[in-house]
């Protein structure tokens, strides 16, 4: 803080209040110095400034000139009280002169030469009265006060023809100091703002620095932020690709061949009902090329379910219902022999979004997430699908649990479970098992799959410890929501 | 998954009465769910593949075996003429062409028990038959049937349906019940109406599938019961007739034959066959990989109701005929493993190193998701599915035959497939109005359109901000940002597209392709939103 500002402090504390000159002779500073240091503590929210606003009028340099002598118009008019003047003689100011006595209509143009009318004899006898204006604001400038009242529209065309330039501008007159002010500085000199050329130049050595009161109200700072189930997202991407897992994906539409029949789903089974899943209009249907694979598929359904499959019905378009539609193509393509990967086993992921055909409210979605894991190898077991799991979901840190469950293309099948800390229960987040032979259309000896199917948004309500209260709540994304939330 | 209800004194009646933890405890062993369980009634999770386990005999049946308190795997029949004969009528094999029955005597109903077998039929007929139309079940007290019984579909007919004392047309049945409303749309449809019925020489016995009659209502008192299972799928209707069969026979009744007289052929139902399936004795230690030990691999099978007996280094097992869901060896499988416990499975690391990969887009996509952020705007993840109002109307364009249109709506808020991101987050805009501005967000996922009839799916970056000082420059400058940090090689031209203030939008255009645009919003699209302030967009596909 400087020494003038300091010093206006130090007697503002004491008096709380001041006029201008009371306080230049108690601060002991003159008056450039105290305006200079007062809008300088003003501006640092210290005083308030008391202010009489007033009006300063100056003549500009032609204005100035004009009231020494005359306007242009008037000298005009008192040459053409003399002689004919032709509009095409007229030099420099007289150009001036003729525009303004001709706009006033003071005269007129016959012949090509310039003609007093008697308006202009008036004004000549009588004079101009915004020439008198002029003269007078040139004689005393606070005269402004009364002449623009009396004269407004003389004042307007002086001001028009920039031959006066009228400023508002307010006056320090007095000054309080306010609460910051009280207690800026407690007594110590110091730095405010630390500049460019304070850190150059070093002038900040031994001024001190100006301390900030670290309980003062400030505005929180808004971030731009993540989506939640994105990062949850891209956990489980790492979580499988650092266990070896090569991330797949494939198509959101699909036929209900690879969403259903290939994963020996039977065709009445209600999860395939209209009021389950989403059909599409007007969609070519896909053709499936390997007519030996349909016909296993319908083999194991006639054998396996005992009744009439239908292609139609498994050609039809729908929105995928879950991601094992993904890991059933590269199934079939991997043990189909078309795949790239031979060296066993092979591991492979996919996520993405899958649906169903529900009313949204609070609690239902109709599409959300699902992250869809298998391993295809020689010699693989139930135990090692337990461990699998285990270790992909060590991140969600709760212990983790299975119970037998039924899903038509595995045997055996299992639900996992995690238990949530927060809201004190096993949370159920997926499903897995080993993939049926009707389906790998391989026997168990040879080659075995293991698949799981996982929720993502559970995961979150399990990882959240029960902070994410509804699904549906993700996907509000409300911005004060995402801005507000509290990192996991 | 259905949901059982048992009484819990009628349960305790089958299996003892166990403790709640000792009975929870059985059950979740299982791997079936407790939804409820007090003093008075245990509500539980079935899964579709065990409807054996719907009624609270055959529950209680699961539950006696896995616990070795019953030793019942045999129900056999013992060979007899048949009590009951079916003549099947010509019509109605165009109908529901399928019927299996047969009879039970000697069964001695309490309230608890009759009420639950009647309560665990609807429960398998609407959920397994599919509300009837794959599978319905008759019982009728045997005693007040006369003569020879007749199945066949008629124009019309009247009897006193259940539980009434007005005589009714077939028809009337079919309109002015509660069944016959709920019902009526497991009969096929077609104009001329024809109802299959089962008929005895005194009249109709019931409404198939809707209705039986009060003449032959079973009650407490009725000692003996004709059952009649009706369908499409014979093979279906048999495996049901058995399961039924198997109830009864727990409940201490005598199952009896009907034989049942096909225009072509003649059959003997219930079957109640026994299947058998052979397998190597290893086969389940290999495929769960734990030690059972090849001793004790019929012992856990004994616990899920398999009559298992060793041959050389193989296991036969007896299917059980309840049992609907066993087709092969890895069905016993499983069965050994639920008995195994699934608690006592170690799991066992696979061995194997290999180099995990990610999907190079995506990896692609999370670093413009970064960018995004670190350019102020907050992500968004919003649904796939969208309707008109929102993804057109709204947006002030139309929709020129490219949006992937759903067949099946359940509401007017999802009719379509996105086709573009840019609505989404004009939505959620409008729900944040109250926050401080900008208002900025941005989503990068997934679209749908229809090129041709080939659906095709795209990844569409789109980004928004609303802000007072919102302007053209203020997106431009963000989508330079993008593009440069993506290195596109792009022109851009003056676009005129209606969601945008005209002369306030400009076209990118990468290798000749649009690949999007960027601008101010019109304020028409504003207000459609409700959004207040002047709000600017991109959409690319990236």
């Amino acid at each position: 803080m400087h020494r003038y500002e300091r010093a206006i402090l130090d007697v503002l504390k004491e008096k709380k209040k001041l006029g201008l000159e009371e306080l230049e002779g108690k601060a002991g500073i003159g008056r450039d110095e105290t305006l200079w240091a007062l809008e300088s503590l003003s501006a640092q929210g210290y005083v308030e400034l008391e202010k009489e606003d007033m009006i300063e009028v100056t003549l500009t340099d032609e204005g100035k000139d004009y009231a020494m002598s005359a306007l242009p118009e008037s000298l005009l008019l008192a040459k053409l009280r003399e002689r004919t003047i032709k509009a095409g003689s007229l030099k420099d100011k007289e150009r001036i002169g003729f525009q303004w006595a001709k706009q006033k209509g003071l005269v007129t143009i016959k012949d090509g030469s310039i003609l007093l009318v008697k308006k202009g004899i008036g004004a000549y006898e009588k004079g101009l009265p915004e020439e008198q204006v002029l003269k007078e604001l040139g004689k005393d400038p606070s005269s402004y006060a009364s002449l623009s009242k009396q004269h407004p529209e003389e004042i307007a065309e002086l001001s028009k023809r920039r031959l006066i330039e009228v400023r508002k501008k307010s006056r320090v007159t007095g000054v309080r100091i306010t609460a910051e002010g009280e207690s800026a500085d407690e007594g110590k000199e110091g730095i405010g703002g630390l500049t460019k050329s304070m850190i150059a130049s070093g002038a900040w050595k031994g001024a001190g620095f100006k301390s900030y009161d670290v309980d003062v109200q400030v505005e929180r700072a808004v971030p731009a932020r993540k989506h939640p189930l994105m990062q949850n997202i891209d956990d489980i991407r790492r979580a499988y690709i650092s266990n070896g897992f090569r991330e797949v994906s494939g198509p959101v539409i699909d036929s209900a061949f690879w969403v259903f029949d290939a994963l020996f789903q039977p065709q009445d089974h209600p999860a395939r009902d209209a009021q389950d899943t989403f059909y599409l209009e007007d969609i070519e249907e896909q053709e499936i090329k390997n007519k030996s694979y349909i016909n296993r598929v319908k083999k194991a359904h006639t054998q396996g379910w005992h009744y009439k499959w239908s292609v139609d019905t498994a050609m039809e378009p729908v929105l995928r219902t879950h991601m094992t539609s993904i890991s059933v193509r590269y199934l079939y393509d991997m043990l189909a022999g078309r795949g790239k990967d031979k060296d066993y086993p092979v591991k492979l992921f996919s996520i993405g979004r899958v649906f169903r055909n529900e009313n949204v409210d609070y609690r239902h979605l109709a599409d959300f997430y699902q992250t869809d894991g298998v391993i295809i190898g020689k010699d693989l077991t139930f135990a090692n699908l337990f461990d699998t799991i285990i270790r992909l979901y060590s991140w969600l840190g709760t212990e983790i649990k299975f119970k037998p469950a039924y899903f038509p293309f595995v045997e055996p099948g299992v639900e996992l479970y995690a238990y949530s800390k927060g809201l004190k229960e096993w949370i159920e987040f997926g499903g897995a098992g080993m993939i049926r032979k009707e389906i790998t259309g391989v026997r168990r000896r040879k080659l075995t799959v293991l698949a799981w199917g996982i929720a993502v948004e559970r995961l979150m309500q399990i990882r959240e410890n029960g902070d994410v209260k509804s699904i549906s709540e993700l996907y509000n994304n409300g911005l004060g929501w995402l801005r507000n939330r509290k990192i996991v | 998954m259905p949901v059982a209800t048992f009484n819990r004194k009628y349960l305790s009646s089958l299996v003892g009465n166990l403790p709640d933890d000792k009975l929870s405890g059985e059950i979740n062993k299982l791997g079936i769910n407790i939804e409820k369980l007090d003093d008075d009634e245990i509500s539980v999770e079935i899964s579709s593949n065990r409807p054996d386990l719907i009624s609270a005999v055959g529950f209680a049946r699961a539950l006696q075996l896995y616990s070795h308190r019953s030793k019942r795997y045999n129900y056999a029949i013992k060979e007899h003429e048949p009590v009951i004969e079916v003549n099947v009528g010509r019509a109605v094999k165009k109908v529901r062409p399928c019927i299996a029955s047969f009879a039970v005597t000697g069964l001695r109903f309490t309230n608890e028990s009759l009420a639950e077998l009647l309560n665990s039929m609807d429960k398998f007929t609407d959920t397994y038959g599919r509300a009837r139309r794959k599978i319905a079940i008759g019982m009728h007290n045997l005693d007040a049937v006369e003569g020879q019984l007749s199945y066949d579909a008629y124009a019309d007919g009247r009897f006193v349906p259940l539980n009434s004392s007005k005589e009714m047309s077939y028809r009337q049945v079919l309109e002015d019940t509660d069944k016959g409303e709920k019902y009526a749309g497991a009969l096929p449809g077609s104009k001329a109406m024809l109802y299959p019925a089962l008929r005895d020489e005194a009249g109709t016995l019931a409404l198939i599938p809707i209705l039986n009659s009060e003449r032959t209502k079973v009650s407490t008192s009725t000692r003996n019961v004709l059952i009649d299972v009706t369908g499409y799928s014979e093979y279906m209707i048999n495996k049901t007739a058995d399961m039924l069969a198997a109830i009864f026979m727990d409940m201490g009744g005598e199952v009896k034959r009907a034989r049942i007289n096909y225009q072509n052929k003649e059959m003997r139902t219930p079957l109640m066959e026994t299947r058998e399936i052979t397998m190597p004795t290893r086969m389940a230690e290999r495929d769960i990989g734990v030690d059972i030990g090849p001793n004790n691999v019929a012992s856990l099978a004994a616990k899920m109701g398999y009559d298992a007996a060793y041959i050389g280094d193989k296991v036969r097992f007896s299917v059980p005929p309840y049992r609907l869901d066993v087709i092969n060896e890895q069905d016993i499988v499983e069965d050994i493993a639920i008995a195994y416990g699934y608690d006592y499975i170690n799991p066992v690391p696979i061995r194997s190193i290999i180099s995990g990969l990610a999907d190079q887009a995506a990896v692609r996509r999370t670093g413009v998701s970064e960018l995004m952020v670190g350019l102020g705007f907050s992500q968004m993840m919003n649904s796939y599915l969208a309707n008109d109002t929102i993804n057109f109307t709204n947006m002030r364009i139309k929709d020129n035959a490219t949006a992937i249109r759903i067949k099946n709506p359940k509401s007017e808020a999802i009719t379509m497939m996105r086709t573009w991101v840019l609505p989404s987050l004009l939505r959620n805009i409008a729900l944040s109005l109250n926050e401080k501005t900008p208002l900025s967000a941005f989503e990068y996922d997934m679209v749908f359109s229809l090129s041709g009839k080939k659906p095709s799916e795209a990844y569409h970056l789109a980004a928004v901000s609303s802000d007072p000082k919102a302007n053209f420059n203020w997106i431009k400058s963000t989508f330079e940002a993008l593009s440069y940090a993506l290195g596109l090689r792009c022109k851009l031209e003056r676009y005129d597209h209606r969601s945008f203030i005209e002369g306030r939008c400009a076209k990118v255009i990468v290798g000749g392709k649009e690949i999007g645009f960027f601008g101010e919003l019109h304020p028409e699209v504003l207000n459609a939103f409700g959004i207040e302030e002047p709000t600017v967009a991109m959409e690319l596909e990236l």
